[in-house]
């Protein structure tokens, strides 16, 4: 079996912002659920020895950890390749001297729009401004930098904007992210679920930014796969490349994988990663081939996709161990074909979108729901 | 090569650009980047190697030359060029 290349390590699931297009479980892990300090740093070294190469700290906003310098110089000492994702809230320039110091590799800033009010009105939280001051801290540090743009119906249109905005702060990489239709995104899809025409439109506009940036920016996309013939390789298959520890130490094999009945997921409290890896039953359970149902198990693209997203799979089927529905060969594909053609609602107007959170939750109340704190 | 890709000349010297590193083991190195992974081995392992900040393109290419002298002449030169150039776009050498 080959070993695992990524960690991704949930670290806490608080997080200052709001986003509605957040793909983090409903049920989100409270503060006192948490893994301290040692049990992360014994999990990054057991990752280590298990082959694994990346670790990436997210969350929720893994700056909500007071010991995110600790855990990231922790992660160097077991020589993993440190990233982390971040919206930014809570760096202020000495805290980014502190975890550069700390051996930090890459940093990855999450954008909502190209200004202050739509972002606001995204994100449920003012934070732009600080986006962009960061932005040039972190051009002072030898480190690598990331701007990941969030698209989806709501901002589709001012991708070139973005982009532009963007450009000014000189990242080394752009990335742009369609949401992807999960936890609370998958509660406002049809708010965020772009139409054929807008993203036609916007590949152009990432086609035509690649071609202009080429050599100075690299351009990463994550496409929507509901606009997609086939099912996307999700976590380059079950159980293959990557590993999840969620913020009270679950293991999984994707950011989803929670909401799927029946299934239990071991905690690093009381096994190794190895073990995990290895021997647990949540990973071994659609690893290979032999869960497939038809179309899949005789499909010649079952070793490039793996049958798709298993989460995926159930939040829109019912059935974890249905062909995903993003295939145009799965027999329930038709609810893939409904969810593009359903009409969107309209958005807020401009001006009311600079309302703090608690006006603009009870004012979108109709229209999304915004992410909430963990208790 | 199109847009503003910088020009590889003798004079460059090629380096991982910010936020790459050798990672993996001695048996199996492999150049670690965001969100990525390059297996080096063989002649490209032996022309990152040199991509330390302390030799020029015209140099690297002349030890590559000194370790290959039965290539055909100019061969290694267009072929380390490529290679640099491919992961200058990629975002993991600078020059």
């Amino acid at each position: 079996m080959p070993n695992p290349l990524a960690l991704i390590a949930e670290i806490t699931h608080r997080c200052p912002l709001h986003c509605v297009y957040c793909s983090n479980p409903l049920e989100l892990t409270s503060r006192k659920e948490e893994l301290a300090t040692v049990d992360w740093l014994r999990v990054f070294g057991e990752a280590a020895a298990l082959g694994v190469l990346h670790l990436h700290l997210t969350g929720g906003e893994p700056l909500a950890r007071p010991d995110l310098a600790e855990l990231i110089a922790g992660a160097r000492q077991s020589r993993l390749y440190t990233n982390l994702i971040t919206s930014g809230i809570g760096l202020s320039r000495e805290r980014l001297a502190q975890l550069v110091e700390a051996g930090l590799d890459h940093i990855q800033l999450s954008f909502q729009d190209s200004s202050e009010g739509p972002a606001n009105w995204i994100a449920g939280a003012r934070a732009h401004a600080h986006k962009i001051e960061l932005a040039g801290w972190i051009r002072s540090h030898r480190i690598a930098f990331t701007a990941n743009l969030v698209v989806h119906r709501q901002n589709i249109e001012h991708l070139e904007g973005m982009i532009e905005g963007i450009e000014a702060l000189h990242p080394d990489r752009m990335e742009i992210a369609h949401a992807q239709y999960y936890g609370w995104a998958l509660q406002n899809r049809s708010a965020l679920l772009p139409t054929r025409a807008q993203l036609d439109r916007a590949l152009a506009v990432v086609a035509a930014a690649e071609e202009r940036l080429r050599g100075k920016v690299r351009i990463d996309m994550v496409v929507p796969d509901y606009h997609a013939r086939y099912p996307k390789a999700c976590m380059g298959g079950w159980g293959r490349q990557l590993m999840l520890i969620d913020p009270a130490g679950r293991a999984l094999p994707c950011h989803a994988a929670g909401v799927i009945p029946g299934m239990c997921f071991d905690n690093v409290r009381e096994h190794t990663l190895d073990w995990i890896w290895q021997s647990s039953a949540a990973f071994q359970k659609f690893r290979g081939e032999d869960w497939m149902p038809e179309p899949c198990r005789s499909c010649d693209r079952r070793k490039e996709d793996f049958g798709g997203c298993r989460c995926q799979a159930y939040l829109l089927t019912g059935d974890a161990s249905a062909t995903d529905p993003v295939c145009e060969l799965a027999p329930l594909h038709h609810l893939i074909e409904d969810a593009v053609r359903e009409d969107a609602a309209t958005g807020l107007a401009p001006e009311a979108r600079e309302a703090p959170f608690h006006v603009l939750q009870e004012q979108m109340a109709g229209f999304w729901r915004y992410r909430t704190d963990p208790k | 090569m199109r847009g503003i890709v910088a020009e590889l000349t003798d004079a460059s010297v090629p380096k991982f650009a910010v936020g790459c590193r050798w990672g993996g083991t001695t048996e199996a190195p492999v150049v670690l980047f965001p969100e990525g992974t390059i297996r080096v081995e063989g002649t490209g392992r032996i022309i990152l190697e040199l991509c330390d900040g302390h030799f020029t393109f015209a140099e690297i290419v002349q030890k590559l030359e000194t370790q290959f002298m039965l290539a055909p002449k100019g061969k290694i030169r267009t072929e380390v060029q490529t290679f640099l150039e491919q992961l200058h776009v990629k975002r993991i050498v600078d020059y």
